[in-house]
């Protein structure tokens, strides 16, 4: 790698998205430019995202998990060996994915896009290093490939990373696409980040209503997952697991893991504390009625009560053996045991004991489930090296049983050698990793791991909606539960978890979004930390006293939830262990924070905890640690944001590390000298994410309008990707004349929104006109709309696969038919060429054929059935008919192969749409309007500049949904209209409303931006100042033309013969049992019996009256008589019903009497 | 829309195939470009989808010699 390290640089340096920053002004900002520490320090943010931050950790985690965990896996599962000949064994050395060719260029199937267009999986080979028996020999052999990985985009595996944007266009790949997505089978797949409770740490939590406590832990390891609880059961403590079948009293447990003196628990357990040894004391009487007093005895009794589910074969074990095992391996699985030492696992469960005893103390003690620092987000490395280990699992005993059942023939000609079979197994690694990606299902034996849902096909409807979707956390809490704690905005997720954007409806509060400046942990090693810890003054828990543990002034240390040793003097130890950090020698993403309640100092290396930089204070002065030469090294270039952390200006903290902080959100908070701040906020809009970052000035905004926008800017029609043109997507939505907002945020820029934008900057007159205006309708300009206001085209894909059949058949095209007198194309095949292919460029109208496929009759006849080969090859018609109420165009026609040599076309259809009346649109504030009507140029109002607006927006739309932001957009969008200049709104910033309303009146206009206007129909000055100017707006994906559907008469489901459902089907607009209702309690019944039986549904049945039943032509087959069958009219759904019934072995019978007798 | 003679394209060799409405001629007269390279050339039926220079497995039909008229709206 240290060699690379030169290319890199110079990569670095020509890469277009630094080229900004080698100009002589960069974001506005001249080289010679004074720099100011207060408003400056936001160009960290740019430098952090180039490092870090909304999509790298995906990639991060990725790359952990190809570089470093499947080296781990490897390792793991080490040896092949033999049942049959013990000398065998073939043993893993390494593992890579991916190979280099000689020129250093990357070697993988194909570019990403072309794994796109020809639906196949954009992988890299997993090559593994071995050594193996061959007769008596040990030989080694290397880079033999055990399968394809799926690689994510732009992860150091993949031929995209580090490529600057010229190198992007060449493989045709979009320099702004965020990457981190996988491509299988030519669909985009994204790994959500997953939300978990976090693993291998005390939870305890109470019922006071009950008063129950409990401790509970959730151990996982490579080989199990397990939960252990301590709880208290009558105010006595039990230790309860899932494999123990009675919960067992602690003191029990306790002695069983070798701690067998009463006094040496109760020292462990409560200290000197008098009330927790009044509160625990009960739990000893249990333990002497029970008689356990020594080990043994308590091994006994917990080897009793044990589950065993022994693998048939495996000897049987004493009560003893069991009791051991049982504390060996399934009680706290996560802290292993080695010669039997169970001191460790002894004092884990007796600081379980101490937090219940704390909590049945005093019942605030507890954790909350939903603090984001018991929180883990899982990564896609995690669930890949899960799946990866599982597979891999399988492919092992897979090839053991092949070697197996070739060693035990005797009598083998040749040495054995194990290569020859290990890639018959390789097709499961990769199927295995295909399957559970594309469909989203991880289900791990092992682990009991059933999810599904795991995968999601990234949306590509917008930017913006691709990019939230690399940020989205999805939660494992189930949806229907009514608890409201998980939902509920929780305080430490600022500048963690994006305040906004969550969706509406079921999913609320459950899906979040990372903030703009975080990142997630990866796994760090813990071995080096224990170490630095001891050197650091902490005393070895083996070593120590019991007596000491819990005296005052003693502070436990933890090490990832685990007690490692004690130390008297913590705030020492943690400035120090902080010290050692920022200056580099421990990785910067450790955390440590201590804790006065548990008098705890908690050091965490774990993976998938979230944490964001922040600026560090410095304690003596009291001012920032960045200062502005920093700075000035940043903007020239010579720094990088890792340097800021190198040097101790910056430092990560995760959520519980904050807790241990006093963060000043602003510079000037630090004057305040009476606070002893340790940290500055970067910038305060971090508190958003991507998404919400888009919104103008949304501090102005009542906060459910920016989570409805967080909703709607994910619907937004814009530009996709620089290779929009390039890509054939099902469905793609493009916007013809996308512009970049006049007002913009810095989350705009760091995301490059304005590079990829998606609405236009309308000008905008919140005023009635013509009552087409109400409930949110919007009054729409014609000559804007002629002029390209809104336009937007839709592109649609279909796929035509021609397949190739076992007995040498194959799916086959035709060109174009002609009729036979006047030699000119038949109407269905206008829009194909010779080739039976669409031409492109034509235009296809409903009804018109774009692929004229046949498939062969005899397809599923074999060879062997026949005999012989089938002589003439007769086709049917399969051709695909484009259906649609406006004609499409031909955009493209894209013929390839795909995986197994099967033909493939794709036909790409466009159309270009104006916006009608019903089109939905939204400004960036939560308020969405559809088109009311389309008015003429001269009939709207003009200001005496002549200006007319494109949209008239009602002005009740502000009072109810207190948008203001929307207001000061529209005055700062005006300003930067008359000033020639671009504004900002970002979050707590931005343009300041009074520079804005000192510009309007500069240029000699109203300073809240009102305008005198004419009417456009009277001519006449209007009555009132009208709020004019330019709002930002979006054109979102619902329109007219993709839901309008009427019918008269059509198609109907040939069993209940209804009229079929939905839109696609040509459906009838169903009348409810509530219209029904309606028209019943008016009392026109004789209206329904006419509307909905005789005029559709009626249907002549000969009904038996003498059974009940229904036979047929006058005769009823169950009386076997025609004597009592009559005729009479009742609707076919009543008859179904009636059949159905019978089939199930309900017979209705149907008794008819004389209307008139009644 | 536009009579077949426009789009250079050969008429059938023999007539039992014309009569039958089927084309079965060597090359159909439509050209192909490859994604890769951007070498245009002409396919069978029975060829495989392959670029004829590079090799590459991705082609897109070329455009229609046939008018095309849009509506500017």
């Amino acid at each position: 790698m240290p060699s690379k390290r030169p290319h890199l640089d110079s990569d670095m340096a020509s890469d277009e998205a630094f080229l900004d920053l080698l100009k002589p002004t960069y974001k506005g900002k001249g080289l010679t430019d004074e720099i100011k520490t207060a408003e400056d320090k936001w160009n960290l943010l740019p430098a952090f995202l180039k490092v870090k931050g909304l999509v790298k950790q995906h990639l991060d985690s990725f790359n952990y998990f190809v570089d470093v965990d499947l080296k781990k896996i490897i390792k793991a599962n080490e040896y092949v060996l033999s049942d049959v000949d013990p000398e065998f064994f073939l043993r893993y050395t390494d593992i890579r994915v991916g190979y280099r060719s000689r020129d250093g260029r990357k070697v993988l199937d194909g570019s990403p896009h072309e794994c796109r267009l020809r639906d196949i999986t954009y992988s890299a080979p997993i090559v593994v290093d071995v050594e193996y028996t061959r007769g008596r020999k040990i030989i080694s052999h290397k880079n033999l490939e055990i399968g394809r990985m799926p690689i994510m985009l732009r992860s150091n595996k993949c031929m995209l990373a580090n490529a600057n944007e010229e190198q992007m266009s060449v493989m045709q790949e979009c320099p702004l696409d965020p990457g981190g997505y996988f491509i299988v089978n030519g669909t985009e797949k994204v790994i959500l980040v997953q939300e978990q409770l976090s693993k291998n740490r005390i939870i305890v939590e109470a019922d006071e209503k009950k008063g129950l406590v409990q401790a509970s832990v959730t151990s996982s390891t490579h080989e199990r997952k397990s939960k252990t609880y301590v709880i208290t059961k009558n105010s006595k403590i039990y230790l309860k697991h899932n494999s123990i079948a009675e919960d067992i009293p602690i003191v029990i447990i306790l002695k069983a893991a070798g701690i067998a003196s009463d006094l040496e628990i109760l020292q462990l357990v409560c200290g000197n504390n008098s009330q927790y040894q009044d509160l625990f004391a009960v739990n000893f009487e249990e333990a002497a009625r029970l008689e356990v007093f020594t080990q043994e005895q308590a091994l006994n009794y917990v080897g009793r009560r044990v589950k065993t589910i022994r693998r048939a074969g495996a000897p049987k074990l004493s009560q003893l053996q069991e009791g051991i095992e049982a504390i060996l391996t399934t009680v706290i699985a996560h802290i292993t045991v080695s010669d039997l030492q169970f001191r460790e696992k002894a004092l884990f469960m007796t600081s379980m004991t101490r937090r219940v005893l704390m909590t049945m103390d005093n019942p605030k003690m507890v954790d909350d489930r939903d603090y984001v620092g018991n929180k883990r987000l899982e990564l896609a490395g995690q669930l890949m090296a899960l799946l990866f280990e599982d597979l891999f699992k399988n492919f092992n005993s897979d090839f053991k049983a092949n070697i197996d059942k070739t060693l035990k023939k005797r009598s083998l000609t040749a040495e054995y050698d194990a290569l020859l079979n290990i890639q018959i197994h390789s097709s499961g690694l990769t199927q295995g990793m295909n399957r559970a990606i594309s469909t989203g299902n991880w289900s791990l034996k092992r682990f009991k791991m059933e999810r599904a849902g795991v995968t999601h096909v990234l949306s590509r409807l917008s930017y913006i909606s691709a990019l939230g979707m690399m940020t989205r956390i999805s939660s494992q809490f189930e949806k229907s539960r009514k608890v409201s704690g998980p939902r509920a905005l929780q305080p430490s997720q600022f500048g963690m978890l994006c305040t906004s954007d969550t969706p509406e409806g079921e999913a609320c509060g459950l899906v979040k979004n990372l903030a703009l400046m975080t990142h997630i942990t990866t796994d760090d090693e813990e071995a080096p930390i224990k170490r630095l810890c001891f050197v650091l003054g902490c005393e070895d828990i083996l070593n120590i006293d019991s007596a000491t543990l819990h005296e005052a002034g003693n502070y436990s240390i933890f090490l990832n939830g685990t007690l490692i040793g004690t130390t008297r003097y913590p705030i020492e130890f943690v400035h120090q262990f902080r010290t050692l950090r920022r200056t580099g020698r421990v990785s910067e993403f450790i955390s440590i924070y201590s804790n006065s309640h548990q008098s705890s100092v908690n050091i965490a290396t774990d993976g998938g905890r979230i944490c964001r930089p922040l600026i560090i204070v410095d304690p003596e002065t009291n001012t920032s640690r960045v200062k502005a030469e920093h700075l000035v090294k940043l903007l020239n270039n010579e720094w990088v944001f890792d340097d800021f952390l190198k040097y101790g200006l910056v430092e990560y903290l995760d959520v519980n590390e904050e807790n241990d902080s006093l963060i000043a959100l602003y510079d000037k908070n630090l004057e305040d000298k009476s606070e002893s701040y340790t940290h500055l906020e970067i910038e305060p809009f971090t508190v958003l994410g991507a998404v919400a970052g888009l919104i103008p000035y949304p501090h102005h905004n009542q906060s459910p309008r920016n989570t409805y926008q967080c909703a709607m800017g994910k619907q937004a029609i814009g530009a996709i990707a620089y290779n929009q043109f390039k890509r054939i997507d099902t469905l793609l939505y493009l916007m013809v004349y996308p512009q970049q907002p006049m007002v913009k945020t810095k989350t705009i820029e760091l995301i490059d929104y304005d590079k990829l934008p998606a609405g236009q900057n309308a000008t905008v007159a919140v005023m009635s006109y013509s009552g087409y205006d109400i409930e949110d309708a919007l009054v729409l300009n014609k000559a804007s709309l002629d002029r390209g206001f809104g336009r937007c085209q839709v592109l649609k894909k279909s796929t035509v696969v021609l397949k190739k059949y076992q007995n040498h058949t194959s799916d086959i095209l035709q060109g174009y038919r002609k009729e036979n007198e006047s030699g000119k194309i038949i109407f269905p095949h206008q829009a194909i060429g010779a080739d039976g292919l669409g031409e492109v460029g034509l235009r296809i109208e409903n009804g018109q054929i774009y692929v004229n496929k046949y498939v062969p009759t005899n397809a599923h006849e074999t060879v062997a059935a026949t005999g012989q080969m089938p002589q003439q090859e007769s086709h049917r018609e399969a051709p695909s008919y484009y259906r649609g109420p406006e004609p499409s165009y031909i955009d493209q026609v894209m013929c390839t192969t795909s995986d197994n040599d099967q033909t493939v076309v794709k036909v790409l259809l466009r159309q270009t749409r104006r916006p009608e009346l019903g089109d939905k649109f939204s400004s960036r504030h939560g308020q969405k309007g559809v088109c009311g009507i389309i008015v003429n140029h001269q009939d709207l109002p003009f200001n005496d500049m002549g200006v007319t607006p494109d949209i008239i927006m009602n002005p009740h739309g502000f009072p109810s949904r207190m948008t203001v932001g929307k207001m000061i957009e529209l005055i700062s969008g005006k300003a930067g209209v008359l000033n020639g200049s671009l504004e900002y709104g970002t979050c707590f910033g931005g343009s300041k409303l009074e520079d804005m309303s000192k510009i309007l009146v500069e240029k000699g206009f109203n300073y809240s931006g009102k305008d005198m206007l004419y009417s456009g129909i009277t001519g006449e000055c209007l009555q009132a100042y009208i709020f004019f100017g330019p709002i930002y707006y979006q054109k979102l994906k619902h329109m007219v033309m993709d839901k309008m559907h009427a019918r008269a008469r059509g198609p109907r489901a040939v069993l209940t013969r209804q009229p079929t459902e939905g839109r696609s089907r040509d459906g009838g607009l169903r009348l409810g049992e509530m219209e029904r209702d309606c028209v019943i309690a008016y009392g026109a019944s004789q209206l329904l019996l006419e509307r909905l039986m005789l005029s559709s549904d009626a249907f002549e049945v000969d009904v038996c009256n003498q059974c009940g039943l229904m036979g047929y032509h006058s005769w009823c087959p169950t009386c076997k008589s025609s004597e009592y069958v009559i005729k009479m009219t009742i609707p076919y759904a009543a008859k179904l019903l009636f059949q159905e019934l019978l089939a199930m072995n309900i017979a209705p019978r149907l008794k008819l009497g004389d209307v008139f007798q009644m | 829309m536009s009579s077949p003679q426009r789009e250079g394209f050969s008429a059938p060799s023999s007539l039992s195939h014309a009569a039958h409405g089927q084309i079965t001629s060597k090359t159909l007269g439509i050209k192909y470009n490859c994604a890769q390279c951007g070498s245009s050339f002409q396919l069978s039926r029975s060829d495989a989808i392959r670029c004829k220079e590079c090799g590459h497995r991705v082609l897109y039909k070329a455009r229609t010699r046939r008018m095309v008229q849009f509506e500017a709206r």
